[in-house]
């Protein structure tokens, strides 16, 4: 009941602080603005299907896999991907390395692998998604052949051709744009944003010398930490959905067809973020953890492709590394899987990292509020 | 009943000493002076009975109970008026009391009641929808106060409640004192302010250095200085030099020059009074009027610590 009432206020004093709250949800949608739609013109050469060329090479020697391949790739033709078959003497991958193809699709008797671009996320991710597809039906059509061979052609009539295309969740007329892009990077930039009053939390009670009385109240400090935490994570949250229901439903950017996992992760980020503020707000005591934290939250959102995208996630180097570091890169590139490859199972490490370290952190907290006097 | 019972309470932060081996009572309908000058060490006593700092040694007991061992009885029992401002700026009067009050477990009908009744004790209940932003410092200091009685302590501590703000609003805050006081609170009162711990305490400790000098009643502490007078000379216009020829002159203890008064306190045994005046002639002054006060309780703090309160 204290926790629940101590998160009402907190909540309550968020949103009365307009000013936050305007530059909060303000800055964010005015980016996705200027960045969606000013951009949409050197991003679209990018990333229009049309442009997609995947290389492809059949050592299964002809067979049932080789023939639902070929009517597989001629429905997929017509929506403008060309599978060109591999040149004697080339080596898929390094076609792909060289950019010369966005995905390398391998068919043997193990079944079909696929080797994507690490610089073409998006676009690999597409390929992706329909190969899952197709593969999930000559599965199916595989099972079916064992038993009611007759019934083969049927399952693959009524899966064939556009349906792989539709699986693929992008709209007919649209291809993903740069607002598709932006909507995302900065959602999940706003919810690593968590972690900027997160690093207050505390410190406000203690500047307004109201920790005094939460302190001196009949109530466990854990009570307070705890309501402070929710509060926190509410108002956070809150500004995401903002932030995303403005994105879907005024720039009509697509966020894919598992609304649910998107938030899930979402909601993980937002944890993890507010934990992180809070921890260093404990670790560094005074103003000077506000700076480090904004400071923190503006690298990875650099390097998490929050303004641009930065591509090379596999990719070694220094570059590489920083780029995987950044949290924000943990919710984009999982979520771009979910919505443009249609892998849900692809969001499961991202909220593993997310709640790993929010524990991480909260943790830490804890231990560091243990030990203080007074808040 | 003792209220609160403090025995060799020590606090100490690095190596400094804050608060050193204190002891004290509170007696059940006291109203308690805490007197020291700036840095005694009041506040950091009283951060310690409100569990806001953890003793370096010693022993917190409210109503007979030790406040670590129960300390949910403890807080539910004390009240707290912060030396600083502890209100949310954000929110209004009266969400600022109700959210407080119902951390001590008051809900609906109760809570609301008691929130009402805090507002209207310190003359607040017109401005209760208002943000504390746009009061003014008395106001505010007001609010402060309601904050910590909508529970109704047994013991509410007051830490220079009245510091800062206009005639009007501190003696409302002194007649809310006398008023709880009345109504049954136990009431520690910590100020700078000699003239009122002297109208409203009934028992008065003076604390230096993280230690109590003294204690007792406003009378009991006038009759530790029989032996010292108070003299106050008005002249028409002081000379900064004055102070050093008067300290020479045989009986003298302390001399204070407060623009066009000097204020001297003397041996009373020790028969100086023309001396002074001769001095002071001599340095070509112009005296207007010559009074010998009764010891008050400026005159006692002054005679026990050497310094005066309001530095
Ligand atoms: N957290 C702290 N760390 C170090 N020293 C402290 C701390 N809090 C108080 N002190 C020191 O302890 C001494 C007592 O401080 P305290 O605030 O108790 O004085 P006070 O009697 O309330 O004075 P005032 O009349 O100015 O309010 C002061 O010298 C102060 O500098
Ligand atoms: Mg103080």
């Amino acid at each position: 009941m204290n926790i629940l009432s101590i998160a009402f206020k907190e909540i309550k004093q968020d949103f009365r602080d307009w000013r936050t709250l305007i530059f909060m949800l303000g800055f964010p949608i005015i980016l996705m603005l200027i960045l969606g739609l000013a951009l949409t013109n050197a991003f679209s050469g990018d990333l229009s299907v049309g442009d997609l060329e995947v290389v492809v090479k059949d050592t299964t020697g002809g067979g049932p896999l080789s023939e639902a391949f070929a009517a597989f790739t001629k429905e997929a033709g017509k929506s403008g991907i060309t599978f060109d078959s591999l040149p004697a003497g080339k080596n898929g991958r390094t076609e792909v390395e060289n950019n010369r193809y966005v995905d390398y699709v391998e068919l043997s008797g193990q079944g079909i692998s696929l080797y994507g671009s690490s610089r073409s996320t998006i676009e690999s991710n597409i390929v992706q998604g329909m190969l899952t597809s197709f593969a999930d039906k000559y599965n199916a059509a595989a099972a079916v052949a064992q038993t009611e061979p007759a019934q083969v052609q049927a399952v693959f009539a009524g899966g064939a051709g556009s349906d792989y295309i539709k699986e693929l969740s992008i709209d007919a007329d649209r291809t993903p744009g740069s607002i598709d892009y932006y909507a995302l990077a900065l959602t999940v930039m706003v919810g690593m944003w968590a972690a900027m009053p997160a690093g207050g939390l505390i410190q406000r009670e203690i500047l307004r010398g109201t920790a005094v009385r939460l302190v001196t109240a009949p109530i466990r400090k854990s009570e307070i930490f705890a309501g402070k935490v929710l509060g926190g994570i509410a108002t956070s949250f809150l500004c995401v959905i903002v932030i995303f229901v403005f994105s879907k439903y005024v720039f009509k950017a697509y966020w894919g067809e598992h609304i649910g996992i998107v938030l899930i992760v979402l909601f993980s980020e937002v944890i993890m973020a507010l934990s992180l503020g809070l921890a260093f707000s404990y670790l560094l005591k005074g103003s000077a953890s506000r700076g480090i934290i904004s400071l923190i939250v503006q690298l990875m959102s650099f390097f998490g492709g929050a303004y641009f995208p930065i591509g090379d996630d596999s990719g070694g180097g220094i570059m590489g590394f920083l780029v995987n570091l950044s949290p924000i890169r943990w919710g984009n590139h999982g979520l771009t899987q979910v919505i443009y490859g249609n892998d849900v199972s692809a969001a499961w490490p991202a909220v593993g990292l997310y709640l790993g370290f929010a524990i991480l952190f909260l943790g830490a907290s804890i231990a560091a509020m243990r030990r203080r006097e007074g808040l | 009943m003792n209220v609160l019972d403090i025995r060799g309470l020590t606090k100490k932060f690095g190596e400094f000493v804050a608060v050193d081996n204190m002891s004290l009572t509170v007696r059940e309908g006291e109203v308690f002076g805490f007197l020291g000058a700036n840095g005694a060490g009041k506040s950091t006593t009283i951060n310690m009975v409100s569990s806001l700092l953890r003793p370096s040694s010693g022993e917190i007991r409210i109503l007979d109970r030790d406040i670590t061992k129960q300390s949910r009885f403890a807080k539910l029992n004390l009240g707290i008026v912060p030396q600083d401002l502890a209100i949310y700026e954000d929110m209004t009067a009266y969400e600022n009391v109700s959210f407080f009050a119902g951390l001590y477990g008051l809900r609906g009908t109760q809570l609301k009641e008691r929130t009402e009744e805090a507002l209207e004790f310190v003359g607040l209940c017109d401005k209760a929808k208002s943000l504390p932003k746009n009061f003014s410092g008395g106001m505010k200091r007001r609010l402060n106060i309601a904050c910590a009685i909508a529970h109704k302590p047994k013991l509410i501590i007051m830490d220079e409640p009245t510091v800062g703000i206009d005639p009007q609003s501190r003696n409302y805050i002194l007649t809310s004192v006398r008023n709880l006081n009345e109504s049954g609170c136990t009431i520690i009162y910590t100020s700078h302010y000699m003239e009122e711990v002297e109208e409203i305490c009934s028992r008065i400790a003076i604390v230096d250095h993280g230690k109590i000098i003294a204690e007792g009643t406003k009378e009991q502490l006038k009759s530790t200085i029989t032996d010292v007078k108070d003299i106050r000379i008005e002249v028409k216009s002081a000379l900064p030099a004055a102070a050093g020829a008067l300290k020479a002159i045989p009986g003298v203890r302390t001399v204070l020059q407060e623009e066009n008064m000097i204020r001297i306190h003397s041996d009373a045994a020790v028969d100086n009074l023309n001396r002074i005046l001769k001095q002071l002639l001599d340095d070509g002054m112009e005296i207007r009027s010559v009074e010998e006060q009764e010891p008050n309780l400026e005159t006692v703090f002054l005679t026990l610590t050497g310094r005066n309160l309001r530095d």
